[in-house]
């Protein structure tokens, strides 16, 4: 590894002194609320692995929702270079197409009905990210075989309050969000703006020799690697009589970004741009003691390329260039009920149905129904045990499948802090209609596809008692019928059911309350990702993952310090190839300078090691700095 | 005074890390020079293999044009020839595509047969029912195709191997290979010769050769790779042995041994054939290039391709410790260094199938 640039040891110095005089500054007998683990699991997947990341805890910092979701542990980011590219999610090992994403409960998907983007949500509009691990199918729907992420945006209020925030940085980099919620009608409303950019023209380093290990590296400036977004929330909840109430949402989100390509091949006229809204309309209540609601929701997305070729760029607008637009939408409507009984048990039953749509560039227009039906009951046993069986039907075209699911906990007294817990899930995912049908370029589709199938287990234990937490969780999964892209000859690749493989790992983490209000965070997740087929370990999964963070959050000052490591992960289907461990240091420290308003300071990739890059040869920044100024009433 | 101000003031500013130093390379004929079908939509040359003959080098154009769905013939196959020489040569076009510009496109082989012709396969537009699939003979000392031989219907050939009497070539849809009259030029009557080696999804023949007398032909699946010897005359197997997965390209060793790389794990196999069994073994793995395409000798030095990583490399086979990579090159960004030939043992000439060039990877030590 190159040494670090000889600017890190003064920024270093720089945020220690601040970080020293932060701990020092806090008045005596202060209280601060400790943020972070406060809330233990989700309600959709009770029992199960689970990580609640509160985002009000990255307050101060630039981060993306990808950002944010890699403090937990079981997650990585399969992403495609620096701010603003794209990213997608992997949980236990899964691809990102077997990992959910979910808006206030509508599932998220990408043009062509594949993964969803992280880098077009919003992070600043989120209020917590509930990360679900596991083949969860029976408790989120089917694709769920690596886990959920559930994103829950900020909540109207019945109060005036309201935020603002305004960053900028290295790399032309800039953010502004505003929200504000208010007293509304007979409820409560919320609106949220947010705003990024980068010029993405940060500088790498690579070897161009890399056989020879000791050969220099050499600089180099990313080019087309720009991003504008602009992205906006609306929520209203309407109270319309004394067991009624009425809930909508509303989320869109724009970009513009250059697609820069690998550092091997750059291609410095693709461009995309994108268009997405999501809308859902929720009618809620209770009668007798049970709770209902009905609820109808959809989404629009489009993607537009311009100047990509499937083996390289060229000049959009010409002849053999034209402007590739996909569009893809989804409504559903569904109704669920949860009826009490006992003194503590409860069964929940959903009903839902609607359909997808595709059409465009590559792929034609195309259209599927879907359609759940799900049973799940929350049942208490004697001796502090609670199980939690869950069973749904999916029918996604003409593919359907049922995912029973079963949970189990352990608590030895209500209020103890011990908790030990168990699961079994089995589901499928039903191919997307980019899999089925996208012909373009290199690649072939094949509507012969069948539903990839998963089951796991799990065991784990949590401790929590006075804002610390220790959990820690074993699982076992297995996939068969995997969705592979394999080279089809002579050029062009093409998705089969051919692949089969078994993925173990071990998630820990532990959120420990300090002494002067610092909060210590460390996660850790082991992968054993195996072919079944030959014994080989999977591609781009990385074997070991820590993340670890002390921040400390007072109502004068403010900082924090992480630590993120990556072992090496292989990159090709032999282990004979891998993608080099990472290790990046991020640090920040803030002031509340007058009144509401905060200043802070944070640096990304302290060690300013540029020769880190992305799966697939995307260089990643070096050293970033970053001013941000944000006031809270 | 002001200049070395202005010099130590770019030091000081300038980045940890030095620009990356140009690289030299010649640009291939593209455009009009490669008669386009249609002059509104000329193609790129979009070079492939190097082959050697009468004191030339030879490579191939397949003359193509990006769409944004899969590259098109835009004009007939080319040869690009010319001297190598340390100034600028002088390179010469030859037309495989006759008179009607179809007789010959994508040519994505050369290869010179003992006798000194060349041999050039035609792909055509892959969908193995064109009148553009052929094998096309040329002679390198008036650099004009002589004589052309035809490829049945659903064949699409792939590699060739030329013997005193027959012009073996594989077959990219069926995994076989089949063989050429090389008198009459027509297709042997024979049935082709099945090749196998284990599978998940596809396979197929990524070359054939002619190496000590035999044909080897290699089979390459997404998870295997099996090298094949064939008698001559008949095509009949001989031997087989396993080598790593996915394998690109195999090249014979002056000691008769037979170098195979393979794309798929990235590994460099030697080959040791005693009697009638081949033996196979894994010498190197090259684990930090991608895309490795090609593999030539000379003497006891390899030279290997890895497009995606824009390299080549200069592999000493009696290096201490075992065979081992001494140097390495780079031909720029987007370069896609698609196959390489040896001129001596320090020297070599690549194509860049990316960058529409040849370049030149030199290891000598300046004096």
């Amino acid at each position: 590894m190159p040494p670090p640039s000889p600017a890190f040891g003064r920024h270093l110095a720089l945020l220690i002194l601040v970080l020293a005089a932060a701990s020092r500054a806090q008045d005596p007998g202060e209280t601060i609320e400790v943020e972070g683990e406060r809330r233990s699991g989700s309600a959709q997947a009770p029992a199960s692995a689970t990580t609640v990341i509160d985002s009000a805890q990255f307050g101060g910092e630039v981060r993306s929702v990808a950002e944010m979701l890699l403090s937990a542990p079981g997650v990585s980011v399969h992403a495609l270079g620096g701010p603003g590219q794209p990213a997608t999610l992997s949980l236990r090992g899964a691809s990102a197409d077997q990992s959910l994403v979910l808006l206030d409960g509508i599932p998220l998907q990408g043009p062509g009905g594949g993964a969803v983007d992280l880098s077009t949500l919003p992070a600043t509009l989120l209020e917590r990210m509930v990360v679900s691990r596991g083949v969860l199918g029976a408790q989120f729907g089917a694709g769920a075989l690596g886990g959920a992420v559930e994103l829950l945006p900020r909540s109207a209020r019945s109060t005036w309050s309201g935020g603002a925030e305004v960053a900028g940085g290295s790399f032309g980099t800039g953010r502004f969000a505003l929200d504000a919620a208010m007293p509304l009608g007979n409820g409560s409303g919320l609106f949220a703006v947010q705003g990024d950019r980068t010029s993405g023209d940060f500088e790498y380093a690579r070897q161009l020799t890399p056989e020879i290990s000791d050969s220099p590296y050499y600089g180099f400036k990313r080019d087309n690697a720009d991003a504008k977004r602009g992205s906006a929330l609306m929520r209203v909840s309407q109270e319309l009589g004394d067991d009624l109430g009425a809930d909508f949402l509303f989320q869109g989100s724009t970009g513009l970004r250059g697609l820069p390509g690998p550092a091997s091949a750059p291609t410095p006229r693709s461009r995309e741009l994108d268009q997405g809204a999501l809308g859902g309309l929720r009618v809620r209540g209770t009668s007798g003691g049970a709770s209902w609601s009905l609820r109808a929701s959809g989404r629009v997305d489009r993607v537009e390329l311009r100047g990509v070729l499937p083996f390289g760029d060229c000049q959009d607008g010409t002849p053999d260039c034209p402007r590739q637009d996909q569009r893809s939408s989804a409504g559903r409507g569904e109704g669920e009920i949860v009826l009490p009984f006992g003194e503590a048990n409860a069964v929940k039953m959903l009903l839902a149905g609607g359909g997808e749509w595709v059409s465009g560039a590559g792929i034609g227009p195309h259209r599927r129904g879907v359609l759940a039906a799900a049973f799940s009951g929350d049942i208490a046993l004697p001796a502090g045990v609670a199980v939690h069986p869950a069973l749904r039907f999916d029918g996604v075209g003409g593919q359907t499948g049922l995912s029973p699911a079963l949970t189990a906990q352990w608590r030895p007294a209500p209020d103890h802090p011990l908790s030990l817990r168990a699961g079994w899930g089995r589901s499928f995912r039903a191919p997307t209609f980019s899999e089925l049908y996208l012909e373009v370029g290199g690649i072939a589709s094949n509507p012969d596809l069948r539903p990839e199938r998963a089951w796991s287990v799990d065991a784990g234990a949590d401790w929590r008692v006075a804002g610390l937490t220790l959990s820690a969780t074993a699982f076992w999964s297995s996939y068969r019928q995997l969705i592979l892209y394999q080279l089809f000859p002579p050029a062009r690749v093409k998705p089969f059911n051919v692949g089969e493989s078994r993925i173990a790992g071990v998630e820990l983490q532990a959120v420990v309350p300090l002494p002067s209000r610092f909060l210590a965070t460390v996660s850790y997740s082991f992968l054993d990702a195996v072919n079944r087929a030959d014994g080989h370990k999977l591609a781009y999964r990385p074997p070991h993952r820590v993340f670890a963070r002390l921040a400390r959050r007072g109502d004068r000052l403010e900082g924090y310090g992480e630590v993120s490591f990556t072992s090496a992960l292989p990159r090709n289907a032999f282990d004979t190839a891998f993608v080099g461990r990472q290790v990046l240091l991020n640090a920040g420290a803030g002031v509340r300078a007058v009144g509401p308003l905060w200043i802070d300071v944070e640096a990304k990739n302290l060690l300013d090691d540029r020769t880190y890059e992305d799966l697939f040869q995307y260089p990643l920044p070096g050293l970033s700095i970053a001013v941000i100024a944000r006031a809270r009433l | 005074m002001k200049k070395t101000a202005i010099l130590v003031l770019i030091a000081a500013c300038g980045g940890k890390y030095q620009a990356p130093p140009p690289v030299a390379s010649i640009a291939l004929p593209e455009g009009s020079q490669l008669k386009p079908y249609h002059p509104d939509q000329p193609g790129l040359a979009r070079p492939q293999v190097l082959a050697q003959a009468a004191g030339r080098v030879y490579v191939t154009l397949s003359n193509q044009r990006d769409t944004s769905t899969f590259p098109v013939n835009a004009g007939p196959g080319f040869l690009a020839t010319f001297v190598p020489s340390t100034g600028a040569p002088s390179i010469t076009l030859i037309d495989l595509g006759g008179s009607d510009g179809l007789q010959c496109q994508n040519p994505g082989f050369v290869r010179a047969s003992a006798d000194g012709r060349l041999y050039a396969p035609c792909s055509g537009n892959f969908s193995g029912s064109d009148v553009s699939r052929a094998i096309v003979e040329v002679d390198p000392l008036a650099n004009a195709v002589i004589r052309r031989a035809a490829i049945p219907d659903g064949r699409v050939p792939n590699g060739v191997a030329v013997t005193p009497t027959r012009i073996w070539t594989g077959d990219s849809f069926t995994t076989t290979v089949f063989s050429i009259d090389r008198t009459t030029l027509a297709a042997d009557p024979t049935a082709p010769v099945p090749l196998d080696c284990p599978k998940n999804v596809f396979s197929y023949v990524a070359d054939v050769m002619t190496i000590g007398g035999d044909v080897y032909a290699l089979c390459a699946s997404d998870i295997s790779g099996v090298l094949y010897r064939l008698a001559p005359d008949t095509g009949a197997v001989k031997g087989t042995v396993a080598v790593g997965p996915n394998p690109t390209e195999l090249t014979g060793l002056d000691d008769g041994r037979i170098a195979v790389v393979s794309a798929g794990d990235n590994t460099v196999w030697l080959v040791t054939t005693t009697g009638s069994t081949l033996s196979a073994q894994k010498v190197l793995t090259l684990a930090n290039v991608a895309a490795l395409q090609d593999i030539r000798a000379f003497g006891r030095i390899l030279f290997t391709v890895a497009s995606a990583t824009n390299t080549a490399q200069r592999i000493d086979l009696d290096a201490q410790g075992g065979p081992k990579v001494v140097g390495e090159a780079n031909f720029g960004q987007s370069s896609g260094p698609y196959n390489i030939l040896p001129l001596d043992d320090m020297q070599a000439i690549v194509s860049n199938r990316g960058t529409n060039t040849i370049a030149a990877a030199n290891w000598v030590t300046p004096k």
